[in-house]
């Protein structure tokens, strides 16, 4: 770990201006924010993230942080803890692909510490990525090549990959998001934008470093989701090798409005088997007016992965991700469900 | 939790009493060796090799030097010399391996300690370690077997021939021949390699969590060309261990030089990371198991050929196919161990090291067997039951398999199975059965003890033993109390420390058989001193009182059974070795028992989950029950870990590890074990030790992964022959 | 492929709503409007290397460091007041050794920075104390169910133990079994430490 300066501005204003300034005099300068800490100290520990400034945002966290039903719509602080989430009635009431998807997520303890804002900005679990000794990976190391291509990529994604890169995106909160079409909130030195969920996390296509289409200094500060009946039928499938404190191998988030037996609308989100969080359009599109049954369900799982591209040890995530999407598809479907 | 069975005690050994040090791990106040605090310590971090081979040609260590609070900088340039060769302990030295610590600027191995930094503080010295440039010459690295450069070899002294193996398996109706592995695996102690070491003048105290803290001591000694007794070596508790500290590692004299260097106090707790290359692993092996019988089921031919992995510096193999063809009653045995040597550090000792791979091979062929041959598993196993080993015809001193099949399937309901594979399900999970038998030598060393009796009735033990969990205070106590016959709450206990009378290693699950004839003997001095007759009958108390004698002390020392006639000097020099098992002239000694579990797999997504599991083994005389069950738990979840989850990746390209951190290299946590259940089965077998003991430590881990093959084959009808068992092997099969 | 390509882009542009630089949330007055921040005061900051006066409330006590900012909470309870109870089992979040309760609820001290742990309840397993002269009940049913083995992971597990009770998840085995994952046993005394919470979530009150 580098050495680097510490601050915790006491207001959002404050940290706009200080790191306005301090870009003014150092444009080079990297810096990081910290809330829950869980993946920075993590990297930074492993010399792979080298901030020169700590910004410290847990002043600024209390105004960020409510969970608030207004009418059908769910206003997620992004400062809250996961467990605050992941245990709130509303939300496991009215959104339960939102509590499935933070409870089954990381430990408890880290589910205490970690905030919603950091939990879906967590960089990948690629092992190359993660030990600077491994010194091609383009993630790290902007054009240095891709160790894992031809390494050991189990783990590793099979949507979404470029020749450059095919790290995971680690996270499960962030599907359910995806899921329910959520919008973000963020906040930076020109003002207030809110971006639907889906346009926050880029493909690494030829610059696998730049993951976000966050802008320098921007922050998260808030998740909106409208709720409804595809919002109460949701659910969240995590299929890994142990029971619990496990990335997913590979996940699936459905939301569901369904009409008797038929797809009124469908969103699917796919995790652990895709570069960033994982929208499985084109599956939705050929659900949509058809009665869900495992027929329908296979064939969606077919669209969903038409597009996929192995490596050495994950080609089977492609049969594993179709039938994970069926399971999650028939259980949702399952699901008892008040309609209003 | 299902409460244990366990053989009724009649005195204070066989009781199930509380830890003696459960306080202090339930108050945090354990002190093991990271906890100790020396006035100005100075921190070390080490850096290791990131090449799988190749040779340093330059350090830049000027950054590393320009970090605010660095002393410190020892590399091969700077150390040179100054660390002496000690020849590994499988060529009757005392080191995890053969490679000098910083001995040269040769690389033989990814993870080999290349530098120490030592600074005023831990976030400096990791600073700079981090900042340490080296230049490399890489070389090309062999990762394993199929490796280009591996060097392949047969070990002649694993060799064995019975009778006419292929004559008897050409003619046979039933057979298998069939090909299985085990991964590479790491014990992974929640406790990281730590070592503290401290000089005052020539007096050197070193701080680490050891198995065999008399190993560290002597070693140590001649690495840093000292006389032994200017060490010592203190440790309390261990925070695990499974074979991981039973030698010395190269970090011990790093940091024994770095504080002499610096003349202050140096303390190094080595990364997670870095514990997979510091000490010893479970290398990866190969099988080749080959198994006829006739008609009724009775085995004819028996042929198990092995393939172990080492490294380049260490040549050594386990050789369990010299336990598994002993097992069962069978005239016509081949069998052959092969070696090959790759760019890996040496692997070495893991909780049944050689037990555990090769029974996954044969327990999954006998039930491949069972289903050729129209039988239950179990019954096969009692067609071929024996009380004489079939290679040299020597007895077992005791065999309580069957019984042990036959408690745990009762306890389990092996009745209820229905044999057809596929045949029981619960809604979306496909339900698999499968037993397996387990297997472990009973070993036993040299060791000594001191007991020192009070007129107020107060014991103290001492003895140079380990508390690993195991349980070894109070087991030291119980001994006391009930040879003394004294309550338990008047016993003291002293171990962990290279100034008590020596004991054995801590591993071969032989502690106890062999630490507890020499309390024994203490006690029994002390009952002859005052006049009473051995055992446990007379008040020492009063006898004491009358005698008008303030206090009574006697050591003692006991050497096992077989043991050779330098045992004592060699308990004397850290280099005490269990004997036993199937190394014995006249007679053969094992713990035995039966694994059953259930593995429900998800038909869809075919995660193999195991909710619960049923041992019952058979190990002698059991001194607490309590601790002992712990044991038997505990190997039995780590069977169940080595069969689903533990694997450690290494890239072919250069001999790197790849997961080595607890995220990606999987234990299994809580959510993954259901029911656990452990049953003793009674047993006295007088013959293997004074003690009658003998062991639990490894026995519970041994059987277990064969269980589970075994048990998803019954589940979905598909034979997997390759640990770890995952999703993607099943994906196409239900 | 160019940066900007997204390969799982939506069907159709139209069903994406931008909403540029117009929201106000619900949560707080922003202060912050392009080019117009308030001139609120510089944020503290100290200079690189310059060690920071860190003021941790531990175990019901004040203790004042002087410490360099890399310097983790875990780091900080065993190396500078003297807490060894905490334990470093991976010093990454992937154990739960270094479990301590922060403001009443576990937390990895190995992921935290001490100086970001300032004005936080901190109770260490030393602080863990029940009434009078009793153990407290979660540290008396870890020994009556032999919870542990080694006991290296014990202090972390008994402190996760309490914050599983205190969050109301253990309310069945198998809750308490997911809701414990976090605390890895190698020694794999599982089965006897959710004994052990179950029985301790009686007597809590739980």
């Amino acid at each position: 770990m580098q050495p680097f300066q510490y601050i915790r501005p006491a207001s959002l204003a404050e940290m706009v201006m200080a790191e306005r300034e301090a870009r003014s005099r150092d444009a080079a300068a990297r810096t990081a924010y910290i809330a829950g800490g869980t993946t920075l100290v993590d990297l930074m520990k492993l010399n792979v993230e080298q901030p020169d400034r700590v910004v410290d945002l847990n002043a600024i966290a209390p105004a960020f942080s409510a969970i608030t039903l207004d009418g059908s719509t769910l206003r997620l602080g992004a400062f809250a803890k996961m467990a605050a989430v992941a245990d709130h009635p509303a939300v496991i009431g009215g959104f339960p692909v939102i509590a499935e998807s933070l409870s089954l997520a990381a430990s408890a303890q880290l589910r205490n510490m970690a905030s919603l804002g950091g939990n879906v900005l967590q960089r990948t679990r690629c092992a190359y990525y993660g030990d600077p000794a491994w010194t091609a990976c383009n993630k790290r190391a902007p054009g240095s090549g891709c160790a894992a291509r031809d390494g050991v990529n189990r783990q590793h994604a099979v949507l979404g990959v470029s020749d450059h890169c095919i790290a995971s995106y680690p996270g499960d909160f962030a599907q359910a998001l995806m899921a329910l079409d959520a919008t973000v909130i963020l906040v930076g030195a020109e003002g207030t934008r809110s971006v639907p969920f889906a346009s926050l996390h880029r493909e690494p296509g030829d610059t696998p470093d730049a993951e976000t289409t966050l802008r320098p200094g921007e922050v998260i500060t808030e998740f909106v989701v409208d709720g409804g009946p595809w919002a109460r039928r949701s659910r969240y499938l995590k299929i890994r090798d142990r029971q619990s404190y496990e990335f997913a191998v590979a996940s699936v988030a459905v939301a569901l409005d369904l009409v008797g037996d038929t797809v009124r609308d469908v969103r699917i989100a796919l995790g652990g088997v895709a570069t960033v969080p994982w929208r499985a359009y084109d599956a939705e599109t050929m659900l949509r007016g058809r009665s869900l049954d495992e027929a329908a369900a296979a064939d969606a799982a077919e669209l969903a992965f038409a597009s996929a591209v192995s490596h050495t040890h994950n080609a089977f995530k492609i049969p594993l991700g179709r039938s994970a999407i069926v399971r999650a598809l028939l259980e949702t479907a399952a699901m008892e469900v008040r309609r209003d | 939790m299902t409460e244990p069975l366990f053989p009724q005690p009649t005195g204070t050994m066989g009781r199930p009493y509380r830890r003696y040090e459960a306080h202090e791990k339930v108050n945090g106040t354990a002190t093991y060796a990271s906890d100790v605090r020396l006035a100005g310590t100075a921190h070390a971090y080490l850096l290791a090799s990131k090449i799988g081979r190749g040779r340093i040609e330059a350090f830049d260590l000027t950054a590393a030097l320009a970090v605010p609070g660095v002393v410190d900088i020892l590399t091969h340039e700077t150390v040179g010399g100054q660390i002496r060769q000690t020849p590994s302990l499988y060529t009757g030295g005392y080191a995890a391996d053969s490679v000098r610590p910083l001995g040269s600027a040769d690389v033989a191995y990814w993870g080999q300690p290349v530098a120490l930094v030592v600074a005023d503080s831990y976030e400096a010295a990791r600073e700079a370690a981090q900042k340490i440039d080296v230049a490399y010459a890489v070389a090309e690295a062999a990762s394993s077997f199929d490796s280009g450069g591996a060097e392949h070899s047969e070990l002649e002294q694993h060799a064995l021939r019975v009778g006419d193996f292929d004559g008897a398996f050409a003619a046979a109706p039933f057979k298998i021949d069939a090909h299985y592995s085990t991964p590479v695996q790491h014990h992974n102690a929640m406790e990281l390699f730590a070592t503290q070491c401290v000089w005052d003048g020539d007096r050197l105290t070193v701080y680490e969590p050891g198995q065999y803290l008399n190993n560290i001591k002597y070693g140590l000694a001649e690495q840093l060309g000292i006389d032994p007794e200017r060490i010592r070596v203190v440790n309390a508790y261990v925070g695990g261990a499974f074979g991981a500290k039973g030698f010395l590692t190269q970090r011990t004299a790093l940091v024994a030089l770095a504080a002499r260097r610096v003349g202050r106090p140096v303390k190094l707790v080595a990364t997670r990371e870095q514990g997979f290359f510091l000490s010893a692993y479970r290398a990866e092996t190969r099988h080749h198991v080959q198994l006829a019988a006739d008609q009724e089921g009775r085995l004819l031919a028996h042929r198990h050929e092995g393939w172990e992995l080492t490294s380049r510096a260490d040549l050594l193999a386990f050789g369990g196919n010299g336990m598994t063809v002993r097992l069962y009653a069978c005239p016509n045995i081949e069998s052959r161990v092969n070696v090959a040597r790759v760019d890996r550090s040496t692997p070495g000792f893991m909780r049944g090291p050689a037990e555990v791979p090769y029974a996954f091979a044969l327990e999954t062929a006998l039930d491949e067997l069972a289903y050729a041959a129209g039988l239950d598993p179990v019954e096969l196993r009692r067609i071929n039951d024996t009380d004489v080993e079939p290679v040299g015809g020597l007895p077992y001193t005791s065999r309580s398999l069957m019984q042990c099949f036959d408690a745990a399937g009762a306890a389990f309901g092996w009745p209820d199975r229905t044999a057809e594979p596929g045949s029981m399900r619960d809604g979306d999970w496909r339900v698999g059965w499968g037993c397996a038998a387990a297997f472990y030598p009973a070993y036993a060393a040299s060791s000594s003890a001191r007991v020192r009796l009070h007129a107020d009735g107060r014991v103290h033990v001492a003895s140079g033993g380990h508390e690993l969990g195991q349980g070894m205070y109070t087991m030291m106590a119980q001994v006391a109390a009930e040879r003394l016959g004294v309550p338990m709450d008047r016993v003291s206990v002293s171990l962990g420390d290279t100034d008590l009378p020596p004991a054995i290693v801590a591993g071969g699950s032989s502690s106890t058989t062999s630490v507890a004839p020499a309390i024994m003997a203490a006690c029994d001095a002390i009952r002859r001193r005052l006049g009473l007759d051995e055992g446990s009958q007379g008040d020492v108390v009063a006898a004491m009182v009358a005698s008008g004698t303030g206090m009574v002390e006697e050591y003692a020392e006991t050497r096992a059974h077989g043991e050779a006639p330098d045992t004592m000097r060699r308990l004397h020099r850290g280099q005490a070795a269990p004997s036993g098992g199937i190394h014995l002239e006249d007679r053969v000694q094992f713990a035995l028992g039966a694994q059953f579990v259930e593995v429900r797999i998800h038909a869809r997504t075919r995660e193999i989950r195991v909710p619960r599991a049923v041992g019952a083994f058979a190990a002698g005389r059991i001194i607490n029950p309590r601790t002992a069950h712990g044991q038997l738990v505990g190997g039995m979840i780590w069977g169940i870990s080595s069969a689903l989850m533990e694997h450690t990746d290494i890239d072919p390209r250069n001999a790197g590890y790849i997961n080595a951190n607890l995220a990606d290299y999987l234990l299994p946590v809580n959510a993954d074990i259901g029911t656990v259940q452990a049953i003793m089965v009674p047993e006295v077998d007088d013959l293997v030790s004074p003690a009658g003991v003998k062991g639990v430590g490894e026995i519970g881990t041994v059987g277990t992964a064969a269980a589970i093959s075994n048990a998803v084959h019954h589940a979905i009808g598909k034979r997997l022959r390759d640990l770890p068992l995952r999703i993607e092997h099943i994906l196409e099969d239900i | 492929m160019t940066d900007t390509h997204d390969t799982n882009a939506p069907p159709s542009e139209s069903r994406r709503r931008f909403l540029i630089g117009s929201v106000v949330t619900g949560a707080a007055p922003l202060m912050v409007r392009g080019g117009e921040a308030e001139a609120a005061d510089q944020p503290a900051a100290q200079a690189v290397r310059e060690p920071v006066t860190v003021q941790l409330d531990v175990n019901g006590r004040t203790h004042r460091l002087d410490l360099d900012v890399r310097v983790t909470l875990l780091d900080a309870l065993r190396e500078e007041i003297g807490l060894t109870g905490a334990k470093k089992g991976c010093d990454h979040g992937q154990c739960g050794a270094c479990t301590v309760l922060v403001d009443g609820r576990r937390e990895l001290s190995c992921l935290t920075l001490a100086v970001a742990a300032q004005g936080r309840d901190i109770v260490t397993i030393e602080g863990l104390e029940g009434a009078g002269d009793e153990l407290h009940p979660m540290k008396q049913a870890f020994i009556d169910h032999d919870a542990f083995q080694c006991g290296y992971c014990t202090p972390g597990q008994i402190l996760s133990a309490v914050g599983c009770v205190r969050e109301g998840h253990a309310g069945s085995a198998d809750e308490i079994r997911e809701y414990m994952s976090g605390n890895i046993c190698r020694c794999a005394a599982y089965p006897n430490i959710v004994a052990a919470i179950s029985d301790a979530s009686r007597r809590m009150g739980g």
